[in-house]
């Protein structure tokens, strides 16, 4: 619980620092640190290999793509005018909105009933095993039943990815390539 | 469970700590003043010909690209190589597929020259 | 533990800061940036689903959007590159008209 909570302030204060800090190198280091806290809630939720995934690929790649582009168009500084000043203070009132719609909707009493709450940590892996297994016994790691699942059940949208990730290679080839020369 | 992973906290309160001592330590016993030549980058050395923020050509952007996307192929790898006996044959069809796939990226990534650094 | 309704919660702020931060921002990498910790967010109440609901498909399903955030960021910051390239500046406001 203690860990929770601190991992959930660390978060949001990340994610506020990042929305408003004016050095966009900044902005990115505070959402490795946002991605860090979310990898350490991963593993609180028995997700092991979905926070080893979250730091090689967030924090790993993803934002070293990201410093690559930052340097890559503004190496001076930062944005200086603001054309819309009002579009600020309706930007935050919308958001505020729906997070108000969020908590009322996890205040109605239906929902909360329906939703429950986490059962007890020995039984997550057990009841996985069982479906898996067929027998509780046999120990059986996250990866692996990670595996069985986006290799039997999820065979589908597990080729689909590769068309994703083909077209993203074409699509940053295209895109790219255009101004080596 | 999340007991086992005691030794990573200490690790990171550890090397923490040590970042804070070097860094706490040089700064309470390092000289003070700035004199000059302090704020250049080689203090005694080759003075720099231009600023280091200049602009990083485009294709370390192109190539961060590339390896997020094979990067994300490989995450896929493992949970496929710790299941491949229990797979068999099936798995490896499958993981051909998948890999036969991205090949024709690679391969077009390849054609058109954006490996290459010359 | 705490409870799952707290998970749902912090995943909601997290969210929220992220659409703020599209909102608010005019530099496309930070908006990029935000997108990316909406998308975040959302693995939080997939990741919360599976563990409560004793099923790893809300897991296999946080691989997903994870393969498919990183394709997006590819693509957009392609995209960012290019239209830099052609105007010299990345403020959205600039990239108002269809016309290259």
């Amino acid at each position: 619980m203690f860990l929770f909570l601190l991992l959930a302030v660390v978060a949001v204060a990340a994610s506020i620092a990042m929305i408003t800090a004016r050095n966009s190198i900044h902005s990115a280091l505070f959402l490795v640190v946002d991605f860090f806290c979310l990898a350490v809630l991963y593993l609180t939720l028995n997700a092991e290999f979905l926070a080893a995934v979250q730091i090689v690929v967030y924090a790993g790649a993803i934002m070293v793509l990201f410093l690559f582009v930052i340097t890559l168009l503004n190496p001076g500084n930062e944005e200086t005018d603001d054309r819309l000043r009002g579009q600020r203070p309706l930007a935050v009132a919308l958001g505020l909105a729906l997070l108000v719609e969020v908590a009322l909707l996890l205040r109605t009493q239906a929902i909360r009933d329906r939703l429950g709450d986490f059962p007890p940590a020995t039984s997550f892996f057990e009841q996985v095993q069982t479906r898996i297994n067929g027998t509780p016994t046999a120990p059986i790691g996250n990866v692996q039943a990670i595996g069985i699942e986006l290799f039997t059940t999820y065979v589908l949208p597990f080729e689909v990815v590769s068309i994703v990730l083909l077209l993203a290679v074409i699509g940053a080839v295209v895109l790219a390539k255009r101004q080596l020369r | 469970m999340l007991e086992s992973y005691g030794p990573v906290l200490i690790l990171i309160l550890l090397s923490s700590a040590l970042a804070a001592l070097v860094l706490g330590l040089s700064s309470i016993m390092g000289p003070r003043g700035l004199g000059r030549g302090a704020r250049d980058t080689y203090e005694s050395g080759i003075i720099p010909t231009t600023s280091a923020r200049q602009r990083f050509p485009v294709r370390f952007a192109l190539l961060a690209m590339l390896f997020l996307v094979f990067d994300i192929e490989v995450i896929f790898f493992y949970p496929w190589a710790v299941i491949f006996r229990r797979l068999g044959l099936y798995g490896l069809i499958e993981m051909l597929l998948f890999i036969g796939l991205l090949f024709v990226g690679y391969i077009y990534a390849f054609k058109k020259g954006a490996l290459n650094w010359e | 533990m705490a409870p799952l309704s707290y998970y749902f919660i912090l995943s909601a702020v997290l969210f929220t800061i992220g659409t703020i931060g599209v909102l608010i921002r005019k530099n496309p990498l930070i908006m990029f940036m935000s997108i990316e910790l909406m998308l975040n967010a959302a693995n939080l109440s997939f990741a919360s689903f599976a563990r409560a609901r004793n099923l790893l498909s809300g897991q296999v399903i946080a691989f997903f959007v994870i393969a498919v955030a990183a394709a997006e960021v590819v693509v957009g910051l392609a995209i960012i590159v290019s239209i830099f390239r052609s105007r010299q500046s990345v403020d959205v406001d600039d990239v108002s008209m269809l016309k290259g």
